[in-house]
């Protein structure tokens, strides 16, 4: 029984045409599907499953929920279990409310973020194919992402009042769902408040990762692409194409990732993430980082913050 | 319209600094603002999604128009006062504003983090 990977991000966007083109025609992902209330599923070349990414039309930017995947489908019944045995409550969704997807679980981060649960997703294969397969395909899109690699959250923390949502989120899903911190801030007089975080299910240094905020928000949705060469070229074309980027390629300190932050057109963030950084491996020892650190941690080679990168999420 | 229209500069004042920039009618304000190195109104996302470049127009309702801008940030009610935000905001006349104050949500504001230690 385990949490097998992240499956999907569900984001509320504000002008659908806009967004379509960003997605499809920048990032490079592949329109798979679009229902009757506007919302549009996509996936990245690499992927097999059908969508990674729903894009929903809204007045509110923002993120709707995300869900990962679980290997079994009695999973779902034992992590229901053990969910609300940890005192959070849990819906019981029928195979197709999530779309193309069996039953799932939906419940609340204790930092309030909507997550689901769900263990088979229509397949519809890598545009590579399975047998004898091109390393890539030669008619992708704009900067070719191959998959959605994680998502970073913004979670309540207020030390004063006993707040912490990042450590609870830390809590909740290494106990329940069997993900493993693999980095941590930890800040505060006594070095004791855990304020940033990243926790894996697979062997990368992060499936998802919390950082901390005085509202839950959503900070970004991250793509892979496989070099710091393919960074570069995605730059350009955001460059070319008007892109408001945010952090201009550079490395981060913690998981070692090559990146580019960047916004949709609905000002949801994104990045573009390089490079495996490490194995983390069940038995890799945390990786802390002090608070007079976090910056270097986060922006490597200026070891600085920009003030919208900490204080701009939707 | 005339040629003279579509290639239009106005004037922006942020009244409160004095800052004031050229913006043609197809920039966004912040847009129009940062290109020429300018500062006043906070920029973030640049899609109207993260409220941080929050202002007021002074200026009336027929200086500008607007794109879609987050229900999250910018009510119905704001909206119709002229509480916009600057990166959906595009001119058509000279305007006067003042940034709304900054919105406070730092997650980690620089070297210092929190002020409790
Ligand atoms: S910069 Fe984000 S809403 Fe304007
Ligand atoms: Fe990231």
């Amino acid at each position: 029984m385990s949490v097998i990977k992240i499956g999907h991000v569900n984001l509320r966007v504000l002008d659908m045409a806009a967004a379509r083109n960003h997605y499809e025609n920048i990032l490079g992902l592949i329109v798979t599907d679009e229902d009757s209330e506007g919302n549009l599923y996509l996936k990245g070349w690499d992927e097999w499953e059908k969508y990674s990414v729903i894009l929903s039309p809204s007045e509110q930017a923002g993120m709707d929920h995300i869900a990962y995947k679980v290997e079994n489908d009695s999973d779902l019944d034992s992590y229901a279990n053990t969910i609300q045995n940890y005192g959070i409550e849990v819906e019981n969704l029928d195979a197709g409310t999530l779309v193309d997807c069996g039953r799932a679980l939906r419940f609340k981060l204790p930092s309030g973020h909507i997550m689901c649960l769900y263990a088979d997703k229509t397949v519809v294969g890598k545009s590579v194919g399975n047998v004898n397969p091109a390393p890539w395909p030669l008619d992708v899109k704009g900067v070719g992402a191959h998959w959605l690699d994680h998502c970073l959250l913004v979670c309540p923390l207020d030390p004063e009042n006993q707040v912490n949502t990042i450590a609870d989120n830390v809590n909740f899903l290494s106990q329940c769902l069997g993900f493993r911190l693999t980095e941590q801030a930890l800040v505060g007089p006594d070095a004791d408040i855990q304020a940033v975080a990243f926790l894996t299910v697979t062997n990368t240094p992060h499936d998802i990762a919390f950082v901390p905020g005085p509202t839950a928000g959503f900070h970004h949705a991250s793509f892979y692409l496989s070099s710091w060469g393919d960074i570069l070229k995605a730059a350009d074309i955001m460059a070319m194409n008007k892109v408001k980027m945010d952090v201009m390629p550079t490395r981060h300190g913690i998981t070692r990732g090559e990146t580019i932050y960047f916004f949709d057109p609905s000002g949801n963030r994104n990045e573009t993430f390089a490079g495996l950084g490490y194995l983390a491996t069940p038995d890799m020892p945390v990786i802390t980082w002090t608070e007079e650190e976090i910056p270097r941690g986060i922006f490597y080679h200026s070891g600085e913050l920009n003030t919208a990168f900490t204080e701009v999420y939707t | 319209m005339r040629e003279e229209d579509i290639n239009s500069k106005y004037n922006i004042t942020i009244v409160d600094t004095d800052v004031t920039f050229k913006c043609a009618r197809e920039t966004h304000l912040l847009e129009g603002m940062r290109s020429l190195g300018q500062k006043g109104i906070p920029s973030g996302c640049h899609g109207g999604g993260c409220g941080i470049c929050k202002i007021k127009i002074l200026s009336g309702r027929n200086s500008y128009i607007t794109k879609t801008m987050s229900r999250t940030h910018i009510s119905e009610e704001e909206e119709k006062k002229g509480i916009v935000l600057a990166c959906r905001v595009f001119p058509k006349g000279d305007i006067q504003l003042n940034v709304v104050g900054k919105i406070k949500r730092k997650i980690l504001s620089g070297q210092k983090i929190w002020n409790f230690s």
